[in-house]
């Protein structure tokens, strides 16, 4: 204890806090075993509490496998059997083949893609012009951006849907992409990001006669591979779920995106309130690749989302 | 003084150019975003704004200017003052158990221990899924005839509830699948404010002896306020512009219960073609909207303890 007590003020900074709480528990008048058997029963009930409400939020996911997995029949007659007496893989191959659910995902990953990367490129370029170029209205600017953030799609889908007519660009996967390419989340995002990057580096690069894209490609991007990643991720992510926007414009068959082509599966002729097993192969279709993509990059996701955007 | 006023002149036009090539530096890194911008968020805005004023059907060419008649039609619309209604009660619905299940959650995650990781993402995952496709999950979760919902009701003998085809239980099955997507979000953001605590403040707490529950309320709650806040109120807005899930399990019914300010400018906009009165709705909901964040950068601006 009194060896404890001397170091403190000599130790290092996480060392000495350990030992402060490690004091502080020995200063209660608790028995160690009934301590134990208290801090036993309190992370028993914990994780029973925790895994019984994690089980309500996967449960709808394994609900749908589940019901895919069954015959029509057997959803009816034994809802709550989790496990089908027999796996029926025929439903995902009825259900690609009574609607192009393929073609409908590939293309929500190249609508996605294509707006993600161009949001990613101009979002860049602005946040850098406005954090890193000296120019009077820049400030201005932001404020202009970021007042958009606060203008509700509704407000701008009828004006939008007029002026992608004039383009003559409805119902095309390019009107959906430029009408999409400008994020104020964007700029946002990595305005806070750019900020982060120290002055000298840019300064340097500067004195060196490196041009300003070549200091944002070179210098700037680098470092912010994580914030970039991040910013990918929710992009895509954001883009491939879209539907309202997306439900207006595209009205062809080949041209729609999963959601929309999901919904028009659901409410078809026939299906709704009676084909359920096809209804729910169809949405794990939809779902599926989005899960796949959160558990590969979950750390990203999940980390990117917490430590920013929270203030300022 | 001949060749002074050439230098001069020299380096003016110099300065002059370079300026120039500056500008056209910033246009070469801004226009990318503004051109977009312009098209299809700040022109837009402007020209709904004149559109609410008129009477245009967005088929015929000709249009009448008529003044504030589509907003004081707005005001003795029944419609229009059910869906504000609906709009509110959908927000509170989805605001108040969102923030609290968040909220708790993140207490009990925010530490990491063994498999902490894993529950945060196991909570999370519904909002990555397309709410469309979800909806359509839920919409059998709550089917009258076999869904579960009514099955596990069944067990407990309690009659089946036509929940979708009842104006009185709609709403709450919305309002379920809403939070349900949104939870694990506003987790997130709980957790990392709390990890801003400093761990200081807690032993100094624990060495006073403090209970745990006067530890919330006293050192907890008020340092995670304005994080609440901005939960809160970011959860609003996004109440305000929910639609999927609307359009997938109610379509706005059963008669008109479900039917918020969205789904009346939708219906109005992309069904009835009254291009007009649907502009108004939708200047309705950026009011809302920017009242709400109006209020939410004023906190922000006193509620910043770090």
């Amino acid at each position: 204890m009194s060896t404890q007590s001397i170091d403190l003020p000599l130790g290092h900074d996480q060392g000495s806090e350990a030992k402060i709480t490690a004091n502080s528990k020995m200063i209660k008048p608790a028995t160690p075993m009934n301590a134990l058997m208290k801090s036993f029963a309190s992370l028993i009930v914990k994780h029973g509490f925790l895994s019984a409400s994690g089980l309500i939020m996967v449960f709808p996911f394994v609900w749908m496998i589940s019901g895919s997995m069954k015959t029509n029949d057997e959803i009816f007659s034994n809802p709550l059997n989790i496990l089908p007496d027999t796996f029926h893989w025929q439903t995902f191959v009825d259900t690609f083949e009574s609607a192009p659910f393929g073609l409908y995902i590939m293309n929500s990953f190249s609508v996605a893609f294509f707006t993600t990367l161009i949001v990613m490129i101009n979002s860049a370029m602005f946040a850098y012009a406005i954090t890193q170029l000296k120019f009077k209205s820049r400030t201005v600017l932001y404020f202009i951006v970021m007042a958009c953030y606060m203008l509700p799609g509704a407000v701008t889908y009828i004006p939008s849907y007029i002026t992608l007519a004039n383009m003559g660009l409805l119902d095309s996967h390019t009107g959906l992409i430029i009408s999409n390419a400008a994020s104020v989340f964007g700029v946002f995002y990595l305005r806070q990001v750019f900020l982060k990057v120290h002055p000298s580096l840019i300064e340097a690069a500067r004195i060196d006669g490196a041009g300003e894209i070549k200091i944002l490609w070179a210098i700037v991007l680098p470092q912010c591979k994580a914030a970039l990643a991040t910013l990918f991720l929710i992009t895509f992510i954001t883009n491939y779920n879209s539907y309202m926007w997306p439900s207006l414009l595209i009205t062809s068959q080949d041209l729609n995106l999963i959601a929309t082509g999901i919904r028009q599966f659901f409410i078809a002729e026939g299906n709704y309130g009676l084909n359920w097993s096809q209804i729910m192969a169809a949405s794990t279709i939809a779902v599926m690749p989005l899960l796949i993509l959160f558990i590969i990059c979950q750390k990203t996701i999940l980390s990117g989302i917490a430590d920013n955007g929270v203030k300022e | 003084m001949k060749i002074n006023s050439h230098t001069l002149s020299r380096a003016t036009s110099h300065t002059m150019s370079r300026t120039m090539s500056e500008k056209l530096k910033v246009l070469l890194f801004i226009a990318p975003l503004l051109i977009p911008l312009l098209a299809f968020w700040i022109v837009p805005f402007g020209w709904s704004i004149y559109i609410s004023f008129t009477d245009w059907d967005y088929i015929s060419p000709e249009y009448s200017y008529v003044g504030f008649e589509n907003y004081q039609y707005m005001i003795e619309d029944s419609y229009f003052t059910e869906a504000l209604y609906n709009t509110f009660l959908f927000s509170l619905g989805v605001v108040i158990p969102t923030v609290m299940l968040g909220l708790g959650f993140a207490l009990l995650l925010h530490k990491n221990f063994r498999g902490s990781q894993l529950y945060r993402a196991v909570i999370f995952s519904p909002w990555i899924t397309p709410t469309v496709a979800v909806s359509i999950v839920w919409s059998w979760v709550f089917e009258t005839k076999s869904g579960l919902a009514n099955l596990l009701l069944g067990k407990v003998g309690i009659d089946p509830i036509p929940w979708l085809e009842s104006g009185d239980t709609a709403m709450t099955v919305v309002v379920i699948v809403t939070v349900w997507q949104a939870v694990g979000w506003t987790m997130l953001f709980f957790i990392s404010a709390l990890n801003k605590i400093p761990e200081s403040l807690y032993e100094a707490s624990l060495i006073d002896g403090c209970s745990p529950l006067t530890r919330f309320i006293k050192i907890t709650l008020p340092l995670i306020s304005p994080t609440t806040f901005f939960l809160i109120i970011v959860n609003m807005i996004n109440s305000v512009q929910a639609f999927d899930q609307f359009q997938i399990l109610t379509q706005g019914g059963p008669s008109g219960s479900t039917r918020t300010l969205l789904y009346l400018f939708y219906q109005q906009a992309f069904e009835q073609y009254d291009m007009g009165p649907a502009a108004a709705t939708s200047l309705i909901i950026l009011a809302i909207t920017g009242v709400l964040t109006l209020i939410n950068t004023e906190m922000g601006k006193r509620w910043i303890y770090y």
